[in-house]
């Protein structure tokens, strides 16, 4: 348990880091939490030649209130977000959702980047984020781009960052008024892996039709899994238990679920109908609690 | 773990037959495969390189053996791939069908994966077999395309050669 022999930097600023990264290219990894990284190093299922540590970089840390959106450095542990009572108000399916992250010990250490970048299917971060309909601020030593969480996560523990390229912070749009939110997930015990996970915002108008409906699940294909068909079921709809149904169960058409020990593929596919249903009701109950 | 599945190539059953039995085709299109060689007509020896997000890309020597080869209609292979990480072994039974102009393939493998990769990484088997799956018949069905480019002599050649 002990990992093979590495270079370790400890740069100063970004700039540093990103100069390391690019020098150092395929043979680098960038240790944010290193809460999945270090246990894969253990294990010498991860030989990175270098490693760029960035829990030095202030820069990278901390939660910003914008007027349109929530801004939070990547370096930000699971932790902080979890306590931050800016957070709660402006995001508030994210403060739902960091509970399920994991046990204490690691949302001590784990940072919101970290686990955006290492795009881990069974996180929960990343289907959040693609709920919220959040974007990621990119930099390299070339400049920096913003991307949408959706163009993001590519495959199975696959993103759109570029070699030498970080994620350096996140932005949560705020909330468009008579939205409810809900995170639900069941794992076998508190702080597995997900068997299956679903985050969503619902809006409505003021009749109290759907406006949009925001549906991402994870644990049930390569990365987090947005359920267009269930937002279709629901758009101009109002959300009755039968349209919440029947949207939950349309969710079916846009996942594909692994099969392993803990649960089968079709396991996973009832489990994603129940909890995006529980998940769905339980929005449209804020809303109508925060109307009345 | 089983891993099955059905595709449609365009092309005739002899003409997929041949390329899936193809060491060089099956070296350019298996993801991760850095060497294979027809070692015998019913043996295959090779190096493949599989690895995932950030676990470090491990190198398994692979060997198959071909068992119940009737062509151009099915095969079994007796797969063995060992690396440091841990194996994988088990059959792979191989169906193809004619279906209008094109072949069906029909493919159903079962295999046992052990050693630190089971251990570490039950959880993600299933999802790694069925990216590694995609992306064979993907590079697969391009290369059908390739050759049925190339083959049909009325298509872009300026030079056609003699026809048949």
């Amino acid at each position: 348990m002990k990992p093979p022999v590495f270079d370790y930097f400890r740069p100063a600023s970004v700039d540093e880091a990103l100069a390391l990264l690019a020098e150092h290219g395929a043979d680098a990894k960038a240790l944010a939490g290193g809460q999945s990284l270090v246990p894969a190093m253990n294990f010498r299922l991860a030989q990175p030649a270098a490693l760029v540590d960035l829990n030095g970089l202030d820069e990278l840390a901390g939660i910003g209130d914008g007027p349109a959106a929530l801004r939070l450095g990547a370096m930000t542990r699971h932790c902080a977000v979890e306590r931050s009572a800016v957070v709660a108000k402006r995001a508030p399916l994210l403060t739902e959702t960091m509970p399920y992250v994991a046990h204490p010990q690691i949302r001590n250490r784990g940072t919101v980047g970290g686990s955006l970048a290492h795009a881990d299917p069974a996180a929960e971060l990343p289907a959040v984020m693609v709920a919220s309909s959040a974007r990621f601020l990119l930099r390299s030593r070339s400049g920096e781009r913003w991307i949408d969480a959706e163009r993001f996560f590519t495959g199975l523990f696959a993103t759109a960052l570029e070699p030498g390229e970080l994620v350096t912070a996140v932005e949560v749009p705020a909330l468009a008024p008579r939205t409810g939110w809900a995170f639900e997930e069941m794992s076998r015990r508190h702080g597995d892996y997900a068997l299956v996970g679903v985050a969503c915002l619902v809006t409505l108008d003021a009749a109290g039709r759907c406006v949009t409906a925001r549906i991402a699940l994870l644990s049930v294909g390569e990365g987090p899994v947005l359920a267009p068909s269930a937002t279709a079921a629901l758009a101009g709809v109002q959300p009755t238990p039968d349209a919440l149904r029947a949207a939950a169960e349309a969710v079916n058409a846009d996942i594909d679920p692994p099969s392993d020990i803990h649960a089968s593929a079709a396991f996973r596919r009832r489990l994603a109908t129940v909890l995006t249903r529980r998940a769905l009701t339980r929005a449209c109950e804020r809303i109508a609690t925060s109307a009345s | 773990m089983i891993v099955q599945g059905e595709y449609t190539f365009p092309g005739t059953r002899e003409a997929i037959w041949e390329l899936l039995l193809d060491p060089a085709v099956i070296a350019r299109t298996m993801p991760g495969t850095e060497e294979m060689v027809r070692v015998a007509p019913d043996r295959y020896e090779g190096r493949m390189r599989v690895g995932v997000g950030a676990i470090t890309a491990a190198e398994f020597t692979v060997s198959v053996q071909l068992a119940d080869v009737v062509p151009p209609e099915r095969y079994t292979m007796q797969i063995d791939g060992r690396g440091r990480f841990g194996f994988t072994r088990g059959t792979a039974q191989v169906r193809l069908a004619a279906d209008g102009a094109g072949t069906v393939m029909r493919f159903e493998a079962d295999l046992q994966v052990g050693g630190k990769i089971a251990a570490v990484g039950q959880r993600l088997l299933d999802s790694v077999s069925k990216l590694m799956t995609r992306q064979g018949l993907e590079s697969l069905s391009k290369e059908v395309n390739r050759r049925l480019a190339s083959a049909d002599p009325g298509s872009r050649s300026p030079n056609p050669g003699p026809l048949p």
